[in-house]
């Protein structure tokens, strides 16, 4: 198989290399006029010779053509093109400065970058926003937010409102690798999920790939969002800021050698704890971010990044409870031009995930997290019109902290107690070509390499027969082993060692100048698990590294779909289905306790996943009434067969619905552009209610009363469907036209018909008339909210 | 201990959900032979007394009203150091069977509990599970989330010699199971503290502390979890079927519920000030 791989890709390598004609080499980067912010994703095109490429993630872009004289069309969503005409006869560098459209016609709005669509690249089942898009789109208390939109888009859902993380073609929340500049980003919201963790002013690029992952991600299984922050504006100094119910935002730009290095600093904090003293309530609860970057552009072909975010989530009730939790991610980036045909990036990144609770009352301090040391060194090698590669390797040195329980008063009786840290490493080595094999047919193969060392640790437990997990025949249930003695390591020792390679494939055939058919097949391997027996995780779930007893997850995904421009691009069609085979998806014993527990695998049992769907996007991308409807269509579960005849498994061995199954999910979402001064937005969703549990009978022990539940019907009830309507206008007064402050206000309605949805459904008694009831609890009636945004 | 650590999530209720009562279609299965034989020694009283009831009951279907009890079954509990059996009666036709003679369950004996019904035979096996007296339980001024609960302090001292497993009834149903994993051997101490829709103050109050096993700790913990005490929403655990420690020796598939343990169990009564 490996090597029938290897070989294909050698010889598609040697027929592209094998035309030699004399050719000529144009390279260079493309700006943003207004603030030299490189751009991602410019289109470079020469009609002429029907061939072209893009900005990679750092604004650079090369190709090889023969020499002649061509006309070159550089474009960018929301900016003005340029088409000019180069004379190419020898290497040549040149850099393109794009004005913003709106700006260019002398108005002050800027457009709605609805993403257009790119129906030639073979890259498929990925997802672009905008910030400028991610802005306007309504949300609960008018706090912008990139997770929240993403759910408009197909193929992503969410285990509802105020549930953290999001579930992507039928994909766990764990099994998203989101990047912020490169750096992983363990915990993606705030407030147990009711915001996200990036601040919306600060980003200039989102992408979510769901499927076709290109083979430089790697490490989970689901989808890779990718999003970069803004380098600072290198021309002037900006402000640019929020005032919302909830948060308020600020960020500053600006030179700090002109048009050579720039900086940018943007902070968020939420601030309804500074009113709660006037309430004479010691309560406190609120979450900040604090975003910045510097870059320092030494010359053409030397660029350094220096990134750092750092988030976090504090609630307190007096003393007697404080939770705290938060991400701290730090990056150091060299852009390096080895010639103008080899673009590098070099990564050092360090990030983190910290988890800490205080409960005064019961007398101790709780903390937990996940440390990640990450070098990462990334190629791009253009080396002709036809064949582009990416290389590069990775790795990652992981330290978890399953968790320490330390006294916080001294009498309190708690004794410390540190729960055994775990160590690994995560290398990985990739290649991919993007090959123009015809003017036609554009494929992407690649092949990733990854090997996840688990190291040695203080305490490692051993059990009979190697199972952690035993059947209790008698009692017919899963219970834990006990360990029958532990063995000792030292850090350089190789607990378990896992390889795979994750080959990944995608092609693109044109049918037409404006519609095409790809294909795509990758495989991915995830080596880390979010513990957690939730219907989303929450913040205190832990990260636990496959080794001896957990093995790394595995996926094999299919897609394929047919893309259309419709009139020119002004509509557009994306349809898409995929199929989704998992394999060791872990599920838990009936009574699994995982939280500070040090023996995990004794909670865990072993089983599958599949998923698949049909998903269709159909846009609308220009004129004053612009917007997009999002169908999905998709199935998603899970099975964990017994390990012998004798054990049943989950649900009988048969398969269940996965918690975040949606078979129904359709989001539009509509802007209308009614003058200069006013815009209006909406957005409308239904999704099939999740996967529950509904009691099938009752009794009463210990006059506790007690509903049963039956484990052969595993997820098998469901919650009511989802359904809501949000609308917000924009208003962005007319004195603005001539001063350098600028505001808007936006005004919002979520859950316009108060719709109240139901995030989940108990059963219990009522302690006054001792009847069983069903309780609804839903998370948001009708929302107002205003937010004011400047920038000067 | 889960329990306290979730609960940072119920503080998010504290935003803007709102609950309401709901009509829904629930399954039905076949009602199951519930057993629930928790007996209590008194070990701290002077002479000790026990509580020995045996409860049989059938499950319902869950929005009944009313949950059938068992009245004609025949109820035994075997020694089995000395194979004597002492026999249980339904005095009042209630389905609380009591032992015919009174007695106190003795230490390191296990005890067979078989109860036959509807001609199946049911079986399970507990032995005494030893624990220490209250040091102290008192009443405190602190409050939590709303600023109107009230906090009951409770002491003790654990046995560093073994692991230990409690069971608090805090009255009114509401119960709490610790392990002694973090305080093994120390003079503990921890508050409790009640909502106001949970107990009214003034009042008095009985508190029981029992000493159970780990598995009837593993199972009363998910019993609390399952019975609507904490509350649900997305961080809710997937409930599961909860089997006990009781086997359907006649029909296997026909498995019961409920469980057989018996504890030595201190009480302590005391009064609750109202002093919001």
């Amino acid at each position: 198989m490996l090597q029938s791989k290897k070989l294909l890709f050698i010889l598609l390598f040697i027929t592209s290399i094998a035309f030699g004609q004399e050719k000529v080499t144009l390279s260079g980067s493309v700006y943003d006029d207004a603030s030299n912010e490189t751009l991602i994703g410019v289109s470079i095109y020469f009609p002429e010779l029907n061939s072209g490429t893009t900005t990679n993630e750092y604004g650079f872009y090369s190709i090889t053509i023969p020499k002649g004289n061509y006309k070159i069309q550089v474009s960018y969503l929301g900016f003005t093109s340029i088409v000019e005409t180069v004379n190419l006869t020898k290497k040549t560098t040149k850099n393109f400065k794009l004005k913003e459209e709106a700006e260019s016609l002398d108005e002050i709005i800027i457009e709605t970058d609805i993403e257009k669509l790119n129906v030639r690249t073979p890259q498929m089942s990925v997802n672009k926003l905008s910030a400028a898009t991610i802005k306007q789109i309504p949300v609960v208390l008018g706090e912008a937010d990139i997770i929240k939109s993403l759910i408009l888009l197909p193929g992503v859902t969410s285990a509802g409102e105020g549930a953290s993380g999001f579930n992507v073609r039928g994909g766990a929340a764990d099994q998203n690798l989101i990047l912020l500049d490169e750096s992983i980003v363990f915990n993606s919201s705030h407030v147990f999920g009711f915001f996200s963790v990036f601040n919306p002013d600060v980003i200039k690029d989102v992408k979510l790939y769901k499927g076709g992952i290109p083979a430089r991600f790697g490490g989970r299984l689901s989808s890779v969002l990718d999003i970069y922050q803004k380098e600072g504006n290198s021309k002037e100094f900006k402000v640019i800021g929020g005032i919302g119910l909830v948060s308020s935002r600020l960020l500053v730009e600006g030179p700090i050698e002109k048009e050579k290095s720039s900086f940018v600093v943007a902070g968020r904090s939420s601030y309804a704890h500074l009113f709660l003293p006037l309430f004479d309530n010691e309560n406190t609860a609120y979450f900040y971010d604090l975003n910045s970057k510097v870059n320092y552009r030494f010359n053409e072909k030397n660029n350094l990044f220096l990134s750092t975010y750092f988030g976090k989530d504090i609630f307190g009730i007096s003393d007697s409870f404080v939770n705290t939790y938060g991400n701290t991610v730090v990056n150091l980036r060299w852009n390096h031009l080895f010639s103008d045909k080899l673009f590098s990036n070099l990564s050092l990144i360090y990030s983190d995930y910290f988890y800490g609770l205080t409960l005064d009352f019961v007398g101790f301090e709780w903390d937990s997290g996940i440390t990640n040391f990450n070098l990462k060194y990334d190629f791009k090698h253009y080396l002709n019109e036809k064949l582009k590669l990416s290389y590069g390797i990775n790795n990652i040195y992981i330290k978890f902290n399953p968790g320490e329980i330390i006294p916080n008063r001294d009498d309190s009786g708690i004794q410390p107690e540190k729960l055994i840290d775990k160590y690994a490493n995560e290398f990985a080595a990739y290649i991919e070509a993007e090959h123009k094999l015809s003017d036609k047919l554009t494929l992407q193969y690649g092949v990733r390499f990854s090997n996840f060392t688990r190291l040695g640790q203080d305490e490692l437990n051993i059990y009979a027969n190697n199972q952690p997990v035993i059947y209790n025949q008698q009692f017919k249930k899963y219970e834990e082993a006990e360990p029958v003695g532990t063995e000792n390591f030292s850090r350089s020792d190789v607990l378990a060692s896992f390889n795979n390679f994750e080959p990944r494939v995608s092609m693109s055939y044109l049918l037409s100048d404006d519609a095409s058919i790809k294909l795509s097949y990758n495989r991915m391997a995830q080596y880390l698990h979010l513990l957690s027996n939730t219907a989303s995780p929450t913040p205190l779930d832990v990260w636990t590294p496959s080794g001896r007893y957990i093995k790394p997850q595995l996926l094999d995904q299919f897609a394929a779909g047919y893309f259309k421009s419709i009139k020119g691009g002004d509509y557009s069609l994306e349809t898409e289905v995929f199929y989704k085979d998992i394999q060791n998806r872990i599920d838990y014993i009936n009574g699994a306790n995982l939280i500070a527990n040090n023996e995990i695998e004794t909670v865990i049992l072993n089983g599958q996943a599949r998923a698949y769907g049909l998903e269709v996007l159909f846009k609308k991308n220009e004129g004053d009434f612009k917007g997009w409807i999002a169908y999905t269509l998709s199935r998603s579960e899970q099975q964990t067969l017994g390990r012998t005849p004798n054990e049943p498994g989950i649900n009988q061995g048969r398969w269940y619905n996965t918690p975040f199954d949606k078979t129904h999910d359709l989001s539009i979402n509509t802007s209308y552009e009614l003058s200069k001064k006013w815009k209006f937005n909406a957005n409308f969703l239904f999704q099939t209610g999740q996967p529950t549990n509904y009691p099938v009978g009752q009794y009463e022990i210990q006059g506790l009363n007690v509903p049963i539940f039956d484990d052969n019907r595993r997820n098998a009830d469901r919650l009511p469907a989802y359904h809501r309507l949000d609308i917000s206008a924009t208003l962005t007064p007319e004195k603005n036209k001539n001063r350098k402050w600028q505001g808007e206000w936006v005004f919002g309605i979520y859950n316009l018909y108060g719709r109240q949805n139901a995030a989940s459904i108990n059963f219990s008694q009522n302690r006054e008339t001792l009847r069983n009831e069903a309780i609804q609890t839903s998370i948001f009636g009708i929302v107002p909210s205003v937010t004011y945004n400047f920038k000067f | 201990m889960k329990k306290i650590l979730f609960l940072p999530v119920l503080l998010f209720f504290f935003f803007s959900s709102c609950e309401k009562v709901v009509e829904i279609d629930v399954p039905s299965i076949p009602p199951k032979l519930i057993i629930d034989a928790s007996f209590e020694v008194h070990f701290d009283e002077n002479p000790i007394t026990a509580n020995t009831v045996v409860k049989l009951r059938l499950s319902a279907d869950y929005f009944e009203e009313t949950i059938p009890t068992v009245i004609n079954a025949t109820v035994f509990l075997t020694d089995k150091t000395n194979n004597n059996v002492i026999n249980f009666t339904d005095n009042n036709a209630d389905g609380d069977y009591e032992p015919v003679n009174a007695f106190i369950p003795a230490d390191n004996t296990d005890y067979e509990l078989t109860v036959i019904y509807d001609n199946e035979t049911y079986k399970g096996t507990a032995t005494k599970i030893k624990s220490t007296p209250f040091t102290s339980v008192t009443q405190g001024d602190k409050t939590l989330f709303s600023g109107n609960e009230t906090e009951l302090e409770i002491a003790f001292k654990d046995d560093i010699s073994v692991d230990n497993y409690y069971l608090f009834d805090l009255t009114n149903n509401i119960f709490l199971a610790i392990e002694d994993r973090f305080f093994n051997g120390a003079d503990y101490n921890f508050s409790y503290f009640y909502d106001e829709e949970d107990l009214k103050v003034p009042t008095a109050v009985k508190i029981k502390m029992s000493g159970i096993t780990k598995e009837y700790f593993t199972y009363f913990r998910v019993l609390i979890d399952q019975s609507g005490q904490n509350a649900g929403g997305p961080f809710e655990t997937v409930p599961s079927s909860l089997l006990g420690n009781m086997i359907n020796t006649t029909n296997e598939a026909n498995f019961p519920l409920g469980y057989f343990h018996i504890s030595e169990t201190d009480t302590f009564t005391i009064f609750l000030e109202d002093k919001n």
